[in-house]
């Protein structure tokens, strides 16, 4: 009993001075953590927007892909969407950024948080990856599979065919959704 | 005294090289080396990790007991590991970006908890302290070599980190237009690895008859 006691106390020392190690040091990261991800997000958006003026933000509930909506605007009417979007990759969840017309035709997309593999899908974040899907959506299909691609682009995506199909079907489900919307206001 | 502190230094290199001799680790290694960058940052982890889990468990080896040192080394290691993974995140994003999953891995990557057991636990903090640094230096050239073949022939590209005008990619004329997509997938990492490691036994078989 005394010695069960001892181990006890041993592993709750060890567990405590660890405990106050990671707070510490949560501490003094969290903060710079968060501005990075506001910076990247902002990045992101005047990446995507294709020069027209961002709105506000507005969180969109019960659809599948889509988790909030900014109107882009362009001399005071509405001329597009940017999508926040997110889906189901290889190591879990992934979100992205994809802009649209008003007719659902993907202007431009990118990668904001993943956890794919590295040297694999990890390639999702390279600029050139999303140029597969531009103009996509409205008078054309989203290609959702690899047989839907050119032979290059296919190749490209060789051995990263989960991460390929979650942005695919995100970049779908955005347009899907930015059509529901309406046309121009 | 100081021929045996330079020992423990210089095993790990490649006496005892934790990738090709020892074989632990492998799950990062053939992960990670896609990328001369990701494998320098696997590295740059690795060390960290190492080198304090091996002082701390070598400090506190007298005060652990056997039957509970399995559970206290593993809330050292995942402790360590959880620092590296939130100072990384905040102070080289690019770096934790492109380790992802393989950060976290750490954990129960066999070096540390390999090398805890074996050495840190039974020798002082000093030679725990070199036998970690030179087992680093030891997995940082095994998945370096691998990650540069890998990377050279599978991609044609060398990625290393971005410094002013320099984007951090520098592409191999040949190997670029030419290359062998084996090499970046799993299967190629393993085909790779298994000749590494074929030619390491080849040569250390080549000095024992000698």
């Amino acid at each position: 009993m005394k010695k069960n006691i001892r181990y006890a106390f041993i592993l709750l020392t060890i567990c405590a001075v660890c405990a106050f190690a990671l707070g510490w040091t949560n501490s003094i990261t969290s903060p710079v953590i968060a501005r990075q991800e506001i910076e990247n997000k902002n990045k992101a958006l005047q990446a995507v927007s294709n020069g027209w003026e961002i709105g506000e933000q507005k969180e969109v509930a019960g659809e599948s892909f889509v988790t909030y909506m900014i109107p882009l605007t362009s001399a005071g009417k509405t001329s597009g969407y940017i999508v926040g979007l997110k889906g189901a990759g290889y190591g879990g969840e992934l979100t992205l950024v994809g802009s649209y017309t008003i007719e659902g035709e993907l202007l431009f997309a990118q990668m904001l948080t993943n956890s794919e593999t590295p040297g694999l899908g990890k390639k999702s974040e390279n600029e050139g990856y999303m140029d597969k899907f531009k103009g996509t959506g409205a008078t054309s299909v989203v290609p959702t599979t690899k047989d839907m691609l050119s032979d290059s682009d296919a190749a490209a995506v060789s051995g990263s065919s989960v991460t390929f199909s979650a942005v695919a079907k995100a970049i779908k489900g955005g347009s899907d959704y930015v059509k529901t919307l309406g046309g121009a206001k | 005294m100081k021929g045996n502190h330079m020992k423990e230094l210089t095993k790990g290199f490649f006496k005892e090289n934790p990738v090709f001799v020892i074989v632990l680790g492998l799950c990062p290694v053939l992960g990670v080396s896609t990328q001369v960058s990701n494998a320098i940052g696997m590295t740059a982890g690795v060390f960290f990790v190492l080198l304090f889990s091996n002082i701390i468990i070598s400090a506190l080896r007298n005060v652990i007991p056997g039957s509970i040192h399995i559970p206290a080394y593993i809330v050292v290691i995942a402790s360590l590991v959880t620092v590296t993974e939130m100072v990384m995140h905040a102070f080289v994003p690019a770096v934790y970006s492109a380790l992802g999953v393989y950060l976290p891995l750490i954990v129960v990557n066999c070096i540390i908890l390999g090398r805890a057991e074996a050495f840190a636990s039974k020798n002082t903090m000093l030679d725990s302290a070199l036998d970690a640094i030179g087992m680093s230096i030891g997995f940082g050239m095994g998945i370096t070599l691998i990650a540069l073949i890998r990377e050279l022939f599978g991609s044609g590209t060398i990625t290393l980190f971005p410094v002013g005008d320099f984007g951090g990619v520098i592409n191999i004329p040949w190997f670029y237009d030419n290359p062998v997509r084996v090499l970046s997938l799993a299967p190629g990492a393993l085909l790779l690895m298994g000749y590494l490691k074929a030619f390491f036994d080849w040569n250390t078989s080549r000095k024992k008859g000698k």
